[in-house]
This record gives C-alpha cells, sequence and structure tokens, in this order.
C-alpha cells in the first residue's frame, strides 16, 4: 500500500511543479493503461522518442559522407583525377561555408592542405576512418538512449501494473492466481519492455537510413538506383508475406503433430476397445491420414522456405551482378565513374542489414501487440477498487448503523436486509451461528467488504465519506489467518504503522540518491526512499522507536509471547551499531554469568573459551577456527577444502592426523549404522555421514584397503614406490583426502567418545590456530569472526556471547543449569527488556511459517493494537492461541476498550458473550439484537491482569469472570483450568 | 574411556547379552554419558521416564517415598541398568536414583531406545526374553511366600 500511497502523496505534492504531464497522470491515477501499446508508449516518452529521433537525423549526413568518400578515394586519389591538371599538388580539406548571395556569397573558412597523390590519398582514407569512428559512436549512443528509454517503460509499466495489483479486491484476487500475476509483472512484459525502446527509434533509425543509401545511390545513377530499389521492394513485400505463410504453417504443423500424440496416446488408452471391436484397420487408416496430414504441411513449409532462402541468395547475388554488368557498362560509356561504381556497390552492401531489421521489427510489434493487451485484459479498470479518496478524517464516534445491509456472493446471498444501530465507541460481539454471516457483517463493519447493497454510517455520514487513508488508520481488522511477510517480528508488527516519511526527499544531497530520485521522477515511481523515517510514532503514541519497542514488548508480554520473544533474543545477534548498550553490557554479563557460576561452584558446567588452550566441548573445527564462521567458505566441508586451512593444517602437520582420524570415524559410523534403513532418524541426529553418503565413504575405504593389498604385494622396491606415487595412488588421493579431513572437523570427544583426541593432538590444535588467525588477517579477506573474551562476537548467538565457553554435555543436567544461571544473572544486570528487544529483530521467515500459529496470531494482533485504532474487529484472530490464552486474551482487551475505543470481536459461541456491551447474533442471512440478559452495559468484571502482564488470579466474582471461565473462544475441549494465562505458551499450565 | 568400554559394560548387562556386538556400539553412541556429583539425584520418583541409566563407574542408591520418609530399597553398582522398565512401560519413575559418590552413568534416551527395538528384532528379542524372565522370577518368589 505504502509505494502506491507515496506515489500519489508525491503528485499532490508536485502540483507546483507545472501540470505538463498532468492528464497523463491523472489517467494513470484511473489505473489507466492505453488500449494501444503505441500510444502508451508515446504519452509517456515522447520527449526521449523525439530527441533520440533527432540524433538519428543529425547523424545521417555523416552516413551520407562516408558513403561519399569511397568515391573521392577512387576517383580522385587512386585515379589521380584531382591531379589532372598536371597539378603535382592538390587542396585537401577546403572547407566552404555555402551563404545566400545577399550575406555574401561563398566564403572559404579554410583553404585546405596542399597534398600529392599519396597524401590525398591517406589523408581521405583517414578521414573514412574517422567517419566510421564517428558512426560507430552515434550508434552507441542510440543504442544505449534506447536501451534506457526501454528499459524505464519497462520500469514505469513494471510499477504500474503493481500498483494496480494493489488494487484488485480480494474477490478478484480469489479468481486470479497470484502466480499468474507475479509472472506477468516479471515475465510477461519484459519482452514488451524490450520492444519499447525500440518502437518509433528502430523504424526511424534504419529506415532513414535505408533511405539515405537508397538516396546515394539514385544521386551516383537514376537507373542503378531503380535497380537497387527494385530488388529492394521484391524483398520488402515478398519475403515477409512467404515469412507469415511459413509461421502459420509451423502453427498448423504444431497443431497436428500435438493431436496426433494425443491421437496415439487415445489408442493406447482404448486398445482393448480397438481389440474388440477388431477396429485395427481403421485405426490404421485414420493415423495413416494425419501421417500424410503432417507431411503435407512440412513439405510446404520446406517448399516456403527453401524459397525465401533461394530468392534472398538470388537477390543478394544478382544485384551486385547487375551492377557489375550495367555499372560497368555505363563507366564505359563515361556515364558513371569507377569511384562511383565503388561507391554504389558499397552502398547496396549497407541495404539488406536495416532491411532484415524492419521486417524483424515488424513482427516483434505484432507479437508485442497482442501480449500487451493480453496483459491489458487481466487489469481492467472495473475490477479494481477506486483509487484513495478523499474525505473527512473526524474519529469513529457516534451512533453506527447499518441500513439495509446485504452482501451476495456467487454461491448466494450471506446478508439480507440487515438494519442495525450501536453507540460507538462499545463493545460489540457477534455471535455466529456457524454461518459466514457473522463474518462477513465483521468486515462489512471493518471497511474490508463493501455490501451489496444498504449502507454504513457513522454519526449519520456513509462510511465511505471518510478518506481511505483515514479509514485504514482508525480501523484494524485481524482475521483467522494472519498475513505475515518476510522480515523481523518488529517489522511485522509495525507494519501497520508504515506512511511515507514526512519531510521528503529534498533534504538528500547525496548524488546517488539524487539520481534515484530523478529516475523515479521519470518513470512515475515514488521519490520517496526506502531508508528510515517511515513509522509512525505520533500513532503508536510512542516519541521514538525505543519506546515503541518498549510497547510492543509489552503488549507481546500481557498476550503470553514474553517468554518466546525473551528466547529469541537469546538465540538473536547483537548488531553492536543498533543496540551499543546491549553490546557492551554482554562483556559485564558475560563476566557476572563466570562469577556467579564459580561462587555456587558451578564452574565446571561451562568450559570458557581460552585462546590458548583446546576447547574439550567444542568441535575440532571450532578449535581451529577459534571464532564463528560468517562465510560458507568455512563451514563444514568447505573447510576442508579451504586452501588455507589446508596449508596451515599441513604446516602443524595436522593433515595426517585428521586422515587417520576421518578414516576411523568413517568405518565406525559404517560399522554402526550398517542396516538402518536410509533417511532413518537415528541418522540425522548421531551419524557424522548423511545416508547418501554412506556409500562414498565405503568407496574411498575400499580404495584405500585395494591401494594398502598392492602395497604389500610389491612391498620393498623403491622404484615402485615412487612409480606409485607418479600415479597418483598414494594411501589416499587428495579428494579423498579431504572428504576424509571433512569428517573429524565435527568431532567432540566427550560427546562421540572414539577415543580420537590426544594432549598432542590438541597443542598442535591450539597451534594451528594461532597460525591460521595470523594468516586470516594477514589477508584481511574475513570469514570468520575470532572469539575475543573483551568483545562481542557478532557471528554468535547472544546466548554463546553471554556463556562465552561451550556447555560441559558429560555433566547431568548442564543445560537446565546453565540456563538458570543466565536467566538469574540476565535479572540481576536487568537485561532482559534489552535482551527481549534483540528478539524483536527475530525473523519470521515466508508467510510467518518460521513462526508456530499462535505466535503468528500474537504478532497480527500485536500489530492491529500498537497502531490504536478507534475500531478494533477480531474475525476468529484468536482461535489460533488455544482456548485458555485466548480467554485471556480477550479479558484483557475487553478491559482496555469501551471507553475511547471500539471492540468488535466475532464470537463462535455464546459463552463469552456475556462479557460485551452489545450482542449481536447471526441467523442464517439474519442479524438479531439481543441485549445482554443482565441488563448492564457497565463494566464487566474481568480478571484484571497487573502491569506486569502475569496472570490475574482468575477469582474475580461475578457474572464476567464466570463467563471467561467457561470454553469462550473455541468448541468445549476437557473444561478444565479455569485459570487465564496470560504469560507463557498455551499448554505451560499442563 | 571410550564407546569400546561403553559396549564392554552394556554386554555385561544380561538383557544385551546376546546382542550383536555392533548393535551395542550403536546404542551406546547414540547414548550420552554423564557426570553425577555424590547426592544428585539422577530422577525423582513420579518423574516421567525419559532415560535409563547404565552406571559405568561408582553406585547410585534406589529409594523409595514412604509415609515415613524414603527407604533405601537398593544400591546399584556397576553395569547395572536402572530405569529401563520405566522407559519401557511409560510409567512415571517408580523409585528415586541417587548417585553415592561421584558417579559415570551412560544416558540412554528413551525415544532413541525405542527406535532401537523397533529398527532391529534382535534387541527387541532380548528385551524380551528378559523381561520373561524376570516374570519368572517373580512368579516364583510368589509362589514361595504363598507356600509358607
Amino acid at each position: 500500500m505504502s509505494a502506491v500511497d507515496g506515489n500519489d502523496r508525491d503528485r499532490g505534492r508536485d502540483d507546483g511543479r507545472g501540470s505538463r504531464d498532468g492528464d497523463a497522470e491523472a489517467r494513470d491515477a484511473q489505473g489507466g493503461l492505453d488500449r494501444s501499446l503505441f500510444r502508451y508508449v508515446w504519452r509517456h516518452s515522447k520527449r526521449d522518442q523525439i530527441m533520440i529521433c533527432a540524433v538519428v537525423l543529425a547523424s545521417l549526413p555523416l552516413y551520407f559522407a562516408s558513403l561519399d568518400l569511397p568515391r573521392r578515394i577512387v576517383n580522385e586519389a587512386i585515379q589521380g583525377h584531382a591531379f589532372e591538371k598536371g597539378n603535382p599538388t592538390t587542396s585537401f580539406l577546403v572547407l566552404r561555408l555555402h551563404l545566400p548571395d545577399m550575406l555574401g556569397g561563398d566564403k572559404a573558412v579554410f583553404d585546405g592542405f596542399d597534398v600529392d597523390r599519396f597524401g590525398l590519398l591517406f589523408g581521405l582514407s583517414v578521414l573514412f576512418l574517422l567517419l566510421v569512428l564517428v558512426n560507430g559512436a552515434f550508434k552507441y549512443w542510440i543504442n544505449v538512449a534506447k536501451g534506457t528509454l526501454g528499459e524505464r517503460m519497462l520500469r514505469r509499466l513494471r510499477f504500474q501494473l503493481f500498483s494496480l495489483i494493489l488494487r484488485f479486491p480480494p474477490e478478484a484476487l480469489r479468481q486470479t492466481k497470484s502466480s499468474e500475476l507475479a509472472t506477468i509483472v516479471r515475465d510477461e512484459v519484459e519482452p514488451v519492455g524490450g520492444f519499447i525502446g525500440d518502437a518509433f527509434i528502430l523504424p526511424a533509425h534504419l529506415g532513414t537510413q535505408a533511405a539515405t543509401a537508397m538516396t546515394f545511390i539514385l544521386l551516383q545513377n537514376v537507373w542503378l538506383g531503380l535497380m537497387a530499389a527494385g530488388v529492394v521492394g521484391v524483398q520488402f513485400v515478398v519475403i515477409p508475406r512467404m515469412r507469415r505463410e511459413l509461421l502459420r504453417l509451423g502453427r498448423q504443423r504444431q497443431l497436428a503433430s500435438r493431436r496426433l500424440a494425443g491421437r496415439v496416446g487415445e489408442v493406447v488408452d482404448g486398445i482393448e476397445a480397438v481389440h474388440s471391436n477388431g477396429t485395427e484397420a481403421w485405426e490404421r487408416a485414420e493415423i495413416g491420414h494425419r501421417l500424410f496430414h503432417l507431411f503435407d504441411l512440412r513439405l510446404r513449409i520446406y517448399q516456403r522456405k527453401f524459397m525465401v532462402k533461394f530468392l534472398n541468395n538470388l537477390l543478394a547475388q544478382m544485384t551486385p551482378f547487375l551492377f557489375y554488368c550495367i555499372g560497368g557498362y555505363f563507366a564505359l560509356k563515361g556515364q558513371l565513374s569507377i569511384g562511383q561504381l565503388v561507391a554504389v556497390i558499397a552502398a547496396y552492401r549497407d541495404l539488406p542489414p536495416p532491411l532484415k531489421e524492419l521486417i524483424d521489427w515488424d513482427q516483434q510489434r505484432l507479437d508485442v501487440q497482442v501480449k500487451y493487451e493480453q496483459v491489458l485484459q487481466q487489469f481492467l479498470p472495473e475490477r479494481l477498487r477506486p483509487t484513495r479518496t478523499e474525505g473527512c478524517d473526524g474519529a469513529l464516534l457516534g451512533p453506527l448503523a447499518l441500513e439495509e445491509v446485504g452482501v451476495r456472493e456467487p454461491a448466494g446471498p450471506v446478508l439480507e436486509g440487515v438494519s442495525l444501530a450501536v453507540a460507538l465507541p462499545t463493545r460489540l460481539a457477534i455471535v455466529s451461528d456457524g454461518t459466514p454471516s457473522a463474518s462477513a457483517l465483521a468486515r462489512v463493519v471493518a471497511h474490508r467488504l463493501a455490501p451489496t447493497g444498504g449502507r454504513v454510517t457513522v454519526a449519520g455520514r456513509d462510511l465511505s465519506d471518510w478518506s481511505s487513508s483515514s479509514l485504514a488508520r482508525r480501523i484494524a481488522y485481524a482475521s483467522v489467518e494472519p498475513v505475515l511477510f518476510p522480515g523481523s517480528l518488529r517489522d511485522n508488527i509495525v507494519y501497520g504503522l508504515n506512511r511515507p516519511p514526512p519531510g521528503g526527499q529534498a533534504a538528500s544531497r547525496d548524488a546517488e540518491e539524487q539520481r534515484r530520485i530523478g529516475e523515479a521522477r521519470r518513470t512515475g515511481n515514488p521519490l520517496d526512499g526506502l531508508g528510515d523515517g517511515w513509522v509512525d510514532y505520533v500513532r503508536a503514541g510512542q516519541p521514538d522507536e525505543a519506546a515503541l519497542d518498549r510497547a510492543i514488548l509489552d503488549w507481546l508480554r500481557r498476550i503470553g509471547m514474553g517468554d518466546e520473544v525473551y528466547r529469541f533474543g537469546l538465540l538473536g545477534q547483537v548488531d553492536p551499531d543498533r543496540h551499543p548498550d546491549l553490546a557492551a553490557r554482554v562483556i559485564e554479563a558475560r563476566a557476572g554469568l563466570r562469577a556467579s557460576l564459580a561462587r555456587s561452584g558451578r564452574d565446571h558446567l561451562v568450559e570458557p573459551f581460552d585462546v590458548a588452550r583446546y576447547n574439550r566441548q567444542a568441535t575440532v573445527a571450532e578449535n581451529l577456527l577459534f571464532g564463528v564462521p560468517t562465510s560458507p567458505a568455512f563451514i563444514g566441508r568447505a573447510l576442508a577444502e579451504h586452501p588455507v586451512v589446508r596449508a596451515v593444517l599441513d604446516r602443524c602437520d595436522l593433515t595426517d592426523s585428521l586422515v587417520l582420524m576421518g578414516e576411523q570415524i568413517a568405518s565406525t559410523m559404517l560399522e554402526i549404522f550398517r542396516g538402518l534403513p536410509t533417511g532413518h532418524p537415528l541418522f540425522e541426529q548421531f551419524s557424522f555421514l548423511s545416508a547418501d553418503e554412506l556409500p562414498e565413504y565405503e568407496a574411498i575405504l575400499a580404495r584405500r584397503t585395494a591401494v594398502e593389498a598392492s602395497v604389500a604385494r610389491h612391498r620393498g622396491s623403491r622404484l615402485s614406490k615412487a612409480r606409485r606415487r607418479l600415479m597418483g595412488l598414494e594411501r589416499y588421493g587428495s579428494a579423498d583426502a579431504t572428504r576424509l579431513i571433512a569428517l573429524p572437523l565435527a568431532y567432540i570427544e566427550p560427546r562421540h567418545r572414539l577415543g580420537l583426541i590426544d594432549d598432542d593432538f590438541r597443542a598442535r590444535i591450539v597451534e594451528a590456530r594461532g597460525l591460521l588467525h595470523g594468516t586470516l588477517e594477514a589477508t584481511d579477506e574475513g570469514g570468520v569472526d575470532f572469539y575475543d573474551s573483551e568483545a562481542v562476537c557478532v557471528a554468535a548467538p547472544l546466548r554463546d556471547n553471554l556463556l562465552f565457553g561451550r556447555i560441559n554435555q558429560s555433566v547431568a543436567d548442564a543445560a537446565g543449569a546453565v540456563t538458570a544461571a543466565i536467566t538469574e544473572t540476565v535479572e540481576e544486570l536487568d537485561l532482559a527488556d534489552a535482551i527481549a528487544r534483540v528478539g524483536l529483530d527475530h525473523q519470521v521467515g515466508p508467510s510467518g511459517r518460521l513462526l508456530s500459529g499462535p505466535q503468528r496470531a500474537a504478532v497480527s494482533l500485536v500489530r492491529a493494537l500498537i497502531r490504536r485504532p478507534d475500531l478494533l474487529v477480531l474475525d476468529g484472530a484468536l482461535s489460533p492461541m488455544g482456548e485458555n490464552r485466548a480467554k485471556a486474551v480477550l479479558g484483557l482487551l475487553l478491559e482496555r476498550s469501551g471507553d475511547e475505543r471500539s471492540l468488535v470481536v466475532v464470537l463462535p459461541s455464546e459463552r463469552a458473550a456475556g462479557l460485551f456491551d452489545v450482542v449481536w447474533r447471526a441467523q442464517g442471512t439474519r442479524i438479531s439484537v439481543q441485549a445482554p440478559e443482565a441488563g448492564g452495559t457497565g463494566a464487566p468484571e474481568t480478571p484484571g491482569p497487573d502491569d506486569r502482564g502475569e496472570p490475574g488470579d482468575g477469582a474475580g466474582a461475578g457474572r464476567g469472570a464466570a463467563a471467561l471461565s467457561g470454553d469462550a473462544m473455541t468448541e468445549p475441549g476437557d473444561g478444565r483450568a479455569a485459570r487465564p494465562v496470560l504469560a507463557g505458551p498455551p499448554g505451560n499450565d499442563a | 574411556m571410550t564407546l569400546e568400554t561403553e559396549v564392554q559394560s552394556l554386554r555385561q548387562v544380561p538383557m544385551f547379552r546376546e546382542v550383536d556386538p555392533a548393535r551395542l556400539k550403536l546404542l551406546a553412541f547414540t547414548s550420552e554419558r554423564v557426570h553425577f556429583a555424590a547426592g544428585q539425584r539422577f530422577f525423582d520418583q513420579g518423574d516421567a521416564a525419559d532415560a535409563a541409566y547404565l552406571l559405568l563407574e561408582g553406585e547410585a542408591a534406589v529409594t523409595l517415598d514412604g509415609p515415613q520418609g524414603a527407604i533405601q530399597v537398593a544400591v546399584l553398582g556397576d553395569n547395572a541398568l536402572v530405569g529401563e522398565m520405566g522407559i519401557l512401560a511409560d510409567q512415571p519413575r517408580s523409585a528415586t536414583v541417587t548417585a553415592v559418590g561421584p558417579t559415570t552413568a551412560l544416558r540412554i534416551d528413551r525415544r532413541v531406545f525405542l527406535e532401537l527395538l523397533s529398527q532391529f528384532p534382535q534387541i527387541a528379542i532380548a528385551v524380551m526374553r528378559e523381561l520373561a524372565h524376570r516374570l519368572e522370577l517373580t512368579n516364583q518368589q510368589l509362589a514361595q511366600t504363598r507356600a509358607r
């Protein structure tokens, strides 16, 4: 939405800019793409098109001169016409200004150099070369300009299509697949964009070029000119026709052969019927007939195809023949100089390529126009919602009235003649009867669904009187299927606060930024950058980002996602730029955690990282790198292939040890995992090898055995050793060795217990660590974020940064104890909030797939709440949270609304209805009104959660609490636990 | 101590005596070796049964919570398997097991153990045989008690 909003807003802002393209832009705003591609192209790019055409025209005289020069070279220099009167020299480069007589007639600007024959030849030749270069430069500029123009138009077209997609009503999108629209924007308009650059310029460029060459020939000799024109005419008229015929035949053949395949398939599938009816003969005849048709088509294609070839060849060969023959005749008779003849032949060579391209252009034009029209069909204006409407921006307070509202769907009426009224602010329940009517009513109230009949008013004014941006701001709607976009938790929650940054782009002095804005202006794209300033803190009632984060966390905690966000934070990475305070305090907390563990005699639970010691609880790779890899070149098997790493391993005499370890690991894995079916979970969990690697390692070990056997047979002779080495028959080939080295990199002695690591190995790894560190620092390649006890390791999760070591896995229940110690330290240093803020950076994945259902629902709900809408409509938004949490959250929301803000909730059953001020009940396509039994619109007593988001004690007396303890939001479950849980995930109370 | 010594210990357990050494190695490899300090609980009576333990070094006391407080019913030594009934029956722990001194044990995860049982009938049969054996023993003891 925001991109389009920005665009529209800029149009508003740019009113003072003059209405040069005012009409066009207004039409764009209507969503209109012109019916004809050429009109669309012309409307948006006439200035560029005209400019490029002007350059094309400007290049023509030079092109003409380059055609004319060969004549002068042959005539004046080679044949010596310039020296005819016995002059030893002649003037070269005479520049004359031809002026009308009243201005003084011809004026010599430059009298030229005096040159001899060789001088003239070389001078003219150099001039010719110069002209070639200049013409090439013109071509280069024209091509670049054409490409740029096409790409700009493609950008505009894509952007317009995307803007139109944003205006699709959900009903229309149900009929169109999202992937289809995406394909249109990505693929189908691509050739259109490519063609746009050529649309006017290519015919202008090549046409005038061909015309120039033609004119030149005509000027030299009318007969030759007419002859060339005739040949060109044949090419231009006959060949495209034959080609079109060819295409038509090709399509026919494609269809016919597809049908043949279909028919053969039918016969095969129905072979039973063929046999039982004895109709083999008929089927044979039928297929034979089809084959003849195919043959006939192909024959006609060949005839035309090779006729085109023949004609092309003939014309190409015939014309020079005519030129030599007839041109030579004129030359002999003295009507044509030799130079002219050479020049004519050269000029004629320039004719066919542009003509061929023109013919191609024509075909492309037909193609692209069809494509453009197809795209257009998908974006007919009648299917679209109106653009942003202007209107009032009053608070949604006062009586909300529905007058004869009806909603009709293809399957039948959903709502009929609903006339209801309620005073806002209120707390309104719409009790569903299982039909879609309650949800439809909620969507009508939320302005998500336009009623097919009747109207909705607030304080006597139709809802459509409000501006669309105001409605979007004042109404929030959350449905049972939350829509999340890839990005962080925070991005998704503040999504509803996005609006184009105020102040605009004028402040930017950055040249690159200015260029971006300039391009956006030229292509009708939004001018706003994607940088900061999109979040509207005012609407959230918060002064800045930190306060907004606090408010978000507060809501998440109340809704019961606090612990999860904290855990996300511990697993998240601390970006020192974004969280400078936390980064500094992590080091403090690291020391605090260590001290706290030592105090309680639990320091054996964590083995700290120490640059001078091998960490027994970490893998060999981790000990080698002593850091966290940030580039894939240092992860897993790639590490074993990394040249720097291998060099260091060689120097520290580790390569052989690692190969040996790899061999032992491979043979152990082969032994103990043999017999497990591939893909068995035990494989994935425990084995060093994945199931599909087993045969590979089996082969490696088998090769070694073979080599060893051969060594045993030919023992002794130094010669045979050298021979083996030469033939690459060492114990392992280098590829095999690399594969084996990859295995022990993941080895941890206390966990895997194969007894492969001794103190000597550990010492050598620590030595290699220093060497590797030095080498990598020296090359300054990066790729590894090294551990440093005094700095945050950015690539490592926050939890690892706090630990700065590895948990001792051989102590029973060490992980639990360490987690408790971390929590203690975090509380002591009051870091929980800061860590939870890191948790807001947690990525939710495509469509929020990395979150659980309840988490997605919570994010969607907080997104609606943080905007502080006048009217919050929940249409099943709580049901993914599970029974107990839904109850608690509903209580919380009820408590917070009714005074200024309204709450509308679709309830699946009667149970919680008593808590609301007003209850509407859906019955089929009708809605009935019923005041709550015990008559009050007074605030129901709901369990009041206190400020820390702890669970209320649920003992609140009265109707409200009683109803809450029922199964309010979901179908009857096991009926236990009347305890509303606000903090902690669902099911924690089990 | 390496995997090999653990396999040796596993072979001392009657239940696994007949099982192929390669399978015992897999069982050992997929289990964790953990250390308990003196007095540290393996598990408490009533806990969910999530693992069985094979004592490799040290001793563990088995106690039952009674009305008069905890009663020690046994002390287990090297190569004793404890908690296997719980993971097979999927029932809460029937007793509390505590390390007497510093103790090392092989923790056999319930899920992994059941996975191995379903994958290798040989192990499953060995377990059944052992359980049948115990049942027979219990029957005999019952008969003797009745006869008295």
